[in-house]
Order: structure tokens, then C-alpha cells, then sequence
């Protein structure tokens, strides 16, 4: 039961202003995801809702009551910290029952908390080891079980699986996914990889310089992106922008959205001759590096790995892939716009003239 | 929280070290009145009277030859025993050990090892048929058997320094020059000896400062003689301070004097640190 | 080829034959002097003054030790020792550890000159301030008891600097973690930087130990009578009141002052030996 909401958040450091009124909300049972480029402020707001960094101006509620002056300690949040912050000096039980004895959990109730918590993450053979003797995995483990333990109704994560190889990495996603379903608890998760966003969460907070730059759940932030940034850092390879002649909006289409052909269709929005620069086999599918006659150079994802280096061919896209931008970088939608008409025609001419 | 030290340290080092200054400019003897002299004292000490600069002598003396033996010995040894072995680590243990043991009691000690009539050195003298020597009785010889107490009882403290530093030099560096078939002599110059500079530097500060406030060894092992060939800066301004009626206000500018050139040590450290956190 | 095999081997041999002769030259350097501290405090006069002296006590006697308790109160001497060195050690914990802490983890005004003031103080020694605080422990009247060893050593600038840099080291995140964990600053202190610390504060006591239990000169000055005066200064008096110095009975007295010391060294050197090395190259 907890619904997180940030009201014209500041927040900065000396001089430094790295959050500018923000406003958020993160609903209740969800597992949110924040993600954004190095540096774009996702620990910082991490640490807002905890209240080990609180902000400089600006309130957070939790379910509707103001928390901003609430201590850390008891505010019912649990963190993973990005480095884990295992107590180095205590035992992995120690390390688990620190928190509850703070609360003044009764000892009975103790014991059954942490046996129960360690056998979900799998810690039960190791609970009298120091932390020194464990492998990175383990430990990730002790800090997880460490926030599950005190129940809380806000669990954060700060990037806990960056420490992992790729292997345990998988792993570990599915299971905070499941653990997720187990507890329905409202999950803040921070990442700056967006596979492993679009992978785990249900919705997704994108950031950019400590601004918000779409919030919504994994399909949409892929197929309807709001602006250039969310485009270009959703997908690999990333969007397409193009620049036309003489025209101040950008277009864009993913990699993948590209068909290619000797012999044009007609009915496609958007057709441009290109050759191809370069070629990469990935398996299933094959990247080319095309250019464009006007020099630009865009990216194709495609299953056919028949073309080679060198093909002359039309590039199109179809309508419903094409995505307008204004100057400002901002999405122009079919829906919301009349200059939409008008930016499609002045596309399907582009290649005619 | 930082009050009660903050506290602490104001009225029993900063203050101490304001009045003392200011008693410098006064004749004062803790029972009469205090009298403005001005710069008299520093006059007296300086220009007028010629134990003052004596004393200053020997303590300089005493501190290079402290401070030069101490570091060549602590380096020499310190590759000498580098290697990791039980009988290595037995000598730095027992090499650590006067360390810790009261100044006082080495200079008891060493006094019966110098000892005239019965000492051990004078014995062992006597075995290879050589006169026996006057040591701490003889004015020229009593400040070398000050140095020598003072880097037996240091010496293996400054070892573990410098052997720490030793290990801290990443190991890839030496095994990089031992592929190229540095010589040993040229591994040392050009490698080790610029990679643990800082720590030696600081070395070299600390102990030139803590030899400059040598007393308990002087005090207890000739009290300042024969004559005053080892009266120090530290037993001068406690005997003008103590002994001779009291002269606190001469003993203080005597302090203050000392205090100076404590403070341009200290100086020159501050600096040197600035500079090594830079370097990092 | 062989042959120069053989010759660098021997080589070798010879070299580390002198190396092992001159270790144990050393150890005989750094360790008879104990030997001989030991040994003199069970002779008697007599035997002590033979020539050659001998290396082992002909008659092993007690007789020195005798003297000492005979000659000297040495019980007085021996409570104001402990007394003064366990007082400056617990007063200098209580005082040190909470200042160590603000200054590694709070930021508030002046700190910056507060720290400039605790590294300086560090370089301030005893030898310089001891005047002024003569007098100002003379106006006191504290002179005839054991105060003036124990207050002005309430706050140590080298503790506090030393602890400072090992809480600096504790990982911001980790106290975070305490926070959220609803642990209060005490707990904080007590249960994750002490620990975390540990081997400096380790240091600071022994250190702290050390300085105080064989402090010379700042009793010398600090006391006017018998009564408050520590085992460094009791051996003098053994001294002054004989002809010919009795070596055998000043050997005894240090024996007794030195073996507090050696014993605590002699449990846990290896500690202390990683000790200092970690702490030199800070
Ligand atoms: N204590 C601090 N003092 C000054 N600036 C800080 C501090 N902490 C963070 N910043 C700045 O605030 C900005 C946001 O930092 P934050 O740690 O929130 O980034 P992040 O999104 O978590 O990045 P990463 O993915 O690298 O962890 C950065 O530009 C950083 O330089
Ligand atoms: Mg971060």
C-alpha cells in the first residue's frame, strides 16, 4: 500500500542544481523502473524517497501524507544500495536482524522473519559467515534479504544487479521479477540499461538531466515514444533521426521499422534511395549501415542477410513507423496535430522531387 | 561534539603556547611582579650569554646525526629484511620493541652498558686489549652515546614505516623492471627510492622534530654534561625555568625560540603534505 | 656452464651465510640489552661489578627486588602510574571519539579551521607549553595531586586526527544503510564505526598507553611531592641515595616499569606490528 508522489522537487548540491521542480507519481504495487543516462539523478531521487538525501525544496508524499520530515530509519522504505553497504563487521544474521532490533521487533518474531527471508533468497547455510567469506552474488543476496526483512512498503533498488556477470544478472532479474508478484509491494528500481528496464518493470520512469522524459510501461515507451531522447534510448540500435532540406521538424524510425528493396512499393510513406556501408551479422537478424544520397547515415535491423556491401536499394518506411518531432525535439502525433498532415505530405514529396 | 576536545586543546596547548610567548617580553619569576623587558631576553639568550647558542649547537648536532643514521639504517635494513619469513619478522619484532619501552629505562640501561668502572663496553674493550674508554663521562663522546641510544631505541618503528611503504609499491612495477634486467643498485635509485620518497620525506620531518625535543634521555644519562657538551634546548629551558631562580620569563623566550623552529618544521611539512595529496 | 653453476650457487650459499650471521648479530644487538636488564636486577652488587662480567648469575637472587620495596613506597608510585595512564586513555576515548566523528561525517561551519587547529596541536610538543601550564597548575593548587598528568592530556590531536581518517574510510552508503535501518548516531558509533576502526583506535590506545605510562619529563614537572609521582621517576631516587650506583637494584626497579609493556607486546605484536606499518604509510 504505498503510493509515491514528488511535488515540485529541488534539488541540488552547492551550487550544482541537479533536480529542477520535478513532479511524479509512482503508483501503488507497481514496479517502476527508473532509468536514464549516467548522472541523470536516479540515486538522487532514490535517496529523496528514502530520506538519506533529502531534497533541498519541494514535498514527497506517501499514500497522500507528507513524509518530507519523517527520518529515514522510519519511513517503512527498505534500499539495496548500489555497492549492497553490507555491515561489514556483522554476521549475514547480524547484518539481517540489525534493522529489526532497531525497530524493536520482539525476538520470536525475529527469528521467523529471517528464516523465512533466507530461505526465499537461498542464504539459510550461510547466516553465520562474515560478508569477506561470501562470492558477489551471496552478498547481493544478504542486501536483498536484508530489505525484505523489515517489510517495508517502499522497496528501492539502486542498480543491485550491476555488480553481477551477465549470467547471474539474468538470474537475479527474473527472480526480483517473481518477488515482485510474491509481494506487491510498490518496487523503485534503478538502472541505466534499458534492456534490463523493458525487461523487469511494468512502469518505466525515463530521466534525462534530472527531468522526467516519459513515464509509461514498456510498450509504449517503445512504440510511442514522446520525444527524440525516449526514441533514441529505448532500442539498439537506437532510432533513426533525420534532418530534411529546408524543413525545421525531425523524422524518425527505428532500425527495424526499415523494409528494403530493389524496386519500390508504392504505397509507403516515406522511400529514399541508399547503399550500403556496412554490414553486420548478428544471427537472426543482420545490422546495415546505409547512406543516404543526401550523406546522412541511418541504421537498418533486418532479417534478410542477403544484401551486401556496396547494393543500391530503397530505403521505406511505412506510415504508423514514422514519428515527427518538432524543433523542440517533441513528438508530433497524427492525433494531437494539425501540422502532422503536413509534415507527412512534405516526407512522401521528399524523395519525389 | 567536537567541543570538549576543541576545549581541551585550547586551554592546554594554544593558550600555553600564546602566554608563553607573551611571558618572553617579561622578567618574571613567578613570585614578583612581571617586568616588561622587551626583547631583552632574546637579547641575553642570543648575543649576551653563550650556553644558550651551545645548547641550540648540540640539539642541531644531535638531530642530523639522529635523523641521517635512523634513515639509512631503517632503508638498509628495511630491504635487508623485506623478504616475508618468520626469522624476518622475529627481527623486526625485536627491533620494534625498545619502542615501546619508557626512555627513562634505556637510558638506565645503555647508562650501565657505558658504565666506567663496570660497564659491558668497556669489558668487552678490554677483551681485545683497547683502554677503556670514558664514554658519557668523556665531553666529546657522551652526545654520540645520546644518538646511539636514541636509534636503537626508534630504529625498528621507522623499519616497520619504511617496510610498509616497501610493500605498498605495486608489485607489477618491480617485476616490470626485473624483466627488463634492471641491476639492483639501479632498481633501487630509479624505482624504489622516487616510489617511496614521501614516506621518507615525511620520515625525515618527524623524527628532525621529535629529536629537537629531546630531554628524558639527556636528563637521565648525563643531565646536560660533562660541562654542558650535552645540554639540549629542551633541559636548558626546563633548568632556567626550574633551577636557576626561576627565570621564566628568560626560559620562556629560550621556549619561544624553540617553538620557531619547531614551527618552520612544521611549516615545511604542511607544504610537503599539500603536495603529496596533489600527487595522489 | 655447469661449473658456473656450481660457482653461482656457492655464491649464493656464502651470501646468505653472511646475511643469516649478520641477522643474528642484530638480534643480539636489539635483544641483549633486556638480557643484560634482566640478568643485573637477579645479581648482586658484588657480582655485579665483577670484571669480567658475567652472563649468567652465579647467585640468583631476589635481594635487588628486595631493596627496591624496601627502599621505596613503591606501591604510591606504582597506583599514580596506573591511575594517571588508565584516566588519560578512557578520557581521551570519550573525548576523541565523538569529535573524530563529527569531523569525519558533518559538515558545519568552521570545521575546516577546527581541523587546521587538531593538526596543529599534533605538532605542538609538551616540551614547549609546559612552562605556562606549570603555572597555571601552580595558581590551581592542583600540583599536590595527580590532575595536572591527566587533564591537559584530555583531548589528543593525534587521536583524533588518526580516527578521523579511519572513519573517513567507513563507506558513506554503509551508515546510510544503518539510517534506514532506524539506528540511532550512538549505535552508529558503536556498532558500525568502532568496529570498523577498530585497529586505529587500537593504536591510539596503545599509543596513548605508551606515552603515558612512560612519561618522564611532564611528572618531573608536574609534581611537587612523592605522593603523586609515577614509576619513571621512582628510579631516580634509587640512584640518589647511594655512594656507588647498585646497578642490580635500578635494573630491578626497571624491570618493574618496563614489564607492563613487554608483556602487552609480547600478546599482541603481530597486531601491533601491522599497526604501525599500516598507520606509517597514511
Ligand atoms: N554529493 C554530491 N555532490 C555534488 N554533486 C553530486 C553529489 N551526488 C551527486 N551529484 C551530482 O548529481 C548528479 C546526479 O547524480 P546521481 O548520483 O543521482 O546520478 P545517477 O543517475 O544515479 O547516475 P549513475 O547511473 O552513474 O549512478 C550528477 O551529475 C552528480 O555529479
Ligand atoms: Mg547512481
Amino acid at each position: 500500500m504505498a503510493k509515491i508522489e514528488f511535488q515540485n522537487i529541488h534539488k541540488s548540491f552547492g551550487t550544482t542544481k541537479v533536480i529542477e521542480n520535478l513532479n511524479l507519481t509512482l503508483e501503488d504495487g507497481k514496479f517502476n523502473v527508473l532509468v536514464g543516462p549516467s548522472g541523470c539523478g536516479k540515486t538522487t531521487l532514490l535517496r529523496i524517497i528514502a530520506g538519506i538525501g533529502p531534497a533541498t525544496s519541494g514535498r514527497i508524499l506517501l499514500d497522500g501524507v507528507d513524509i518530507s520530515n519523517v527520518p529515514p530509519g522510519q519511513r517503512g522504505v527498505a534500499m539495496v544500495f548500489q555497492s549492497y553497504a553490507i555491515y561489514p563487521m556483522m554476521t549475514v544474521r547480524q547484518n539481517i536482524e540489525f534493522g529489526l532490533k532497531n525497530n524493536r521487533v520482539p525476538k520470536a518474531e525475529r527469528e521467523r522473519r529471517i528464516s523465512e527471508v533466507s530461505q526465499i533468497v537461498g542464504l539459510e547455510p550461510y547466516l553465520g559467515r562474515k560478508p569477506s567469506q561470501l562470492s558477489g552474488g551471496q552478498r547481493q543476496r544478504v542486501a536483498l534479504a536484508r530489505a525484505m526483512v523489515k517489510e517495508p512498503t517502499v522497496f528501492l533498488m539502486d542498480e543491485p544487479l550491476s555488480n553481477l556477470d551477465a549470467k547471474l544478472r539474468a538470474a537475479m532479474r527474473s527472480e526480483l521479477v517473481q518477488l515482485h508478484k510474491q509481494l506487491q509491494t510498490t518496487f523503485v528500481y534503478v538502472t541505466h540499461d534499458q534492456v534490463e528496464a523493458m525487461a523487469m518493470g511494468d512502469c518505466i520512469i525515463l530521466m534525462d538531466q534530472g527531468r522526467i522524459m516519459q513515464q509509461s510501461d514498456p510498450e509504449t515507451m517503445y512504440r510511442d515514444p514522446d520525444n527524440i531522447f525516449t526514441a533514441q534510448f529505448i532500442g539498439t540500435p537506437p532510432t533513426n533521426i533525420l534532418g530534411l532540406e529546408s524543413e525545421s521538424f525531425k523524422l524518425g524510425f527505428r532500425p527495424e521499422a526499415i523494409s528494403l528493396s530493389v524496386n519500390p512499393a508504392p504505397d509507403k510513406a516515406f522511400t529514399h534511395r541508399v547503399s550500403i556501408l556496412t554490414r553486420e551479422m548478428l544471427g537472426a537478424e543482420t545490422l546495415y549501415k546505409l547512406r543516404l544520397r543526401n550523406g546522412q547515415e541511418v541504421m537498418a535491423r533486418l532479417t534478410d542477410s542477403s544484401l551486401m556491401v556496396g547494393d543500391e536499394l530503397y530505403l521505406q518506411v511505412d506510415e504508423e513507423n514514422l514519428y515527427f518531432f518538432d524543433s523542440e525535439g517533441n513528438r508530433v502525433r497524427k492525433t494531437l496535430s494539425q501540422q502532422y498532415g503536413a509534415m507527412l505530405e512534405r516526407v512522401t514529396r521528399s524523395h519525389e522531387s | 561534539m567536537v567541543a570538549p576536545a576543541m576545549t581541551f586543546l585550547a586551554i592546554f596547548t594554544f593558550y600555553p603556547l600564546a602566554n608563553l610567548v607573551y611571558l618572553s617580553f617579561f622578567r618574571y619569576n613567578l613570585i614578583s611582579d612581571k617586568v616588561f623587558v622587551g626583547l631583552t631576553n632574546y637579547r641575553n639568550l642570543l648575543f649576551v650569554k653563550k650556553d644558550f647558542l651551545q645548547a641550540l649547537e648540540n640539539t642541531v648536532v644531535y638531530s642530523f646525526a639522529v635523523v641521517f643514521f635512523t634513515i639509512l639504517l631503517a632503508i638498509l635494513f628495511a630491504l635487508w629484511l623485506e623478504k616475508d619469513s618468520w626469522f624476518n619478522r622475529f627481527i623486526q619484532k625485536s627491533m620494534f620493541t625498545p619502542y615501546l619501552i619508557a626512555m627513562v629505562s634505556t637510558a638506565y640501561i645503555w647508562s650501565w652498558i657505558f658504565d666506567v668502572n663496570s660497564g659491558l663496553l668497556n669489558a668487552a674493550l678490554a677483551l681485545i686489549d683497547v683502554s677503556p674508554l670514558r664514554w658519557l663521562n668523556d665531553s666529546s663522546l657522551a652526545i654520540w652515546c645520546i644518538v646511539i641510544v636514541s636509534v636503537w631505541k626508534s630504529l625498528g618503528y621507522y623499519l616497520l614505516i619504511v617496510l610498509a611503504s616497501l610493500k605498498s609499491i605495486p608489485r607489477e612495477i618491480i617485476e616490470a623492471a626485473e624483466l627488463d634486467n634492471t641491476p639492483w643498485l639501479r632498481k633501487f635509485v630509479r624505482i624504489i627510492l622516487p616510489m617511496i620518497s614521501p614516506q621518507i620525506f615525511f620520515l625525515l620531518i618527524t623524527i628532525t622534530i621529535s629529536s629537537f625535543r629531546v630531554f628524558d634521555s639527556v636528563q637521565v644519562m648525563t643531565n646536560g654534561g660533562p660541562g654542558n657538551a650535552t645540554d639540549v634546548l629542551v633541559t636548558y629551558v626546563h633548568r632556567y625555568a626550574f633551577q636557576m631562580n626561576m627565570r621564566v620569563g628568560y626560559a620562556s623566550a629560550a621556549g619561544s625560540v624553540l617553538l620557531f623552529i619547531l614551527m618552520v618544521l612544521t611549516i615545511f611539512y604542511f607544504r610537503f603534505l599539500g603536495r603529496k595529496v596533489h600527487y595522489q | 656452464m655447469y661449473s658456473k653453476h656450481t660457482g653461482l650457487d656457492l655464491r649464493r650459499g656464502v651470501t646468505s651465510g653472511i646475511s643469516f650471521a649478520f641477522k643474528l648479530f642484530m638480534l643480539v644487538l636489539f635483544l641483549f640489552p633486556f638480557y643484560w636488564l634482566i640478568i643485573t636486577s637477579f645479581k648482586t652488587y658484588g657480582e655485579s661489578i665483577v670484571f669480567p662480567p658475567t652472563l649468567i648469575p652465579r647467585n640468583f637472587t631476589l635481594a635487588a627486588f628486595e631493596q627496591v620495596f624496601s627502599r621505596l613506597n613503591l606501591w604510591n608510585y606504582l597506583k599514580n602510574s596506573i591511575i594517571v595512564t588508565l584516566s588519560v586513555i578512557i578520557i581521551q576515548t570519550l573525548v576523541g571519539v565523538p569529535a573524530a566523528y563529527a569531523l569525519a561525517r558533518y559538515s558545519f561551519r568552521g570545521k575546516g579551521v577546527m581541523l587546521a587547529l587538531v593538526m596543529a596541536a599534533f605538532m605542538v610538543p609538551t616540551q614547549i607549553t609546559f612552562i605556562t601550564v606549570y603555572i597555571m597548575m601552580s595558581k590551581l593548587r592542583w600540583l599536590n595531586t595527580l590532575l595536572p598528568q591527566i587533564v591537559p592530556f584530555g583531548a589528543s590531536a593525534y587521536g583524533i586526527f588518526l580516527l578521523r581518517q579511519a572513519f573517513m574510510q567507513v563507506p558513506a552508503d554503509i551508515i546510510e544503510a544503518a539510517r534506514l535501518d532506524n539506528a540511532s548516531e550512538l549505535k552508529i558509533i558503536t556498532r558500525i564505526m568502532l568496529p570498523a576502526a577498530r585497529s586505529s583506535l587500537m593504536t591510539v590506545s596503545l599509543f596513548s598507553f605508551v606515552g603515558s605510562w612512560n612519561s618522564y619529563f611532564w611528572p618531573l614537572v608536574m609534581s611537587n611531592s612523592e605522593k603523586v609521582r609515577p614509576l619513571t621517576l621512582a628510579i631516580e631516587r634509587l640512584k640518589d641515595q647511594d655512594a656507588g650506583i647498585n646497578w642490580p637494584v635500578i635494573m630491578a626497579g626497571n624491570m618493574i616499569m618496563v614489564l607492563p609493556v613487554l608483556v602487552i607486546f609480547l600478546l599482541l605484536s603481530n597486531k601491533i606490528i601491522s599497526a604501525v606499518g599500516y598507520r606509517g604509510i597514511k
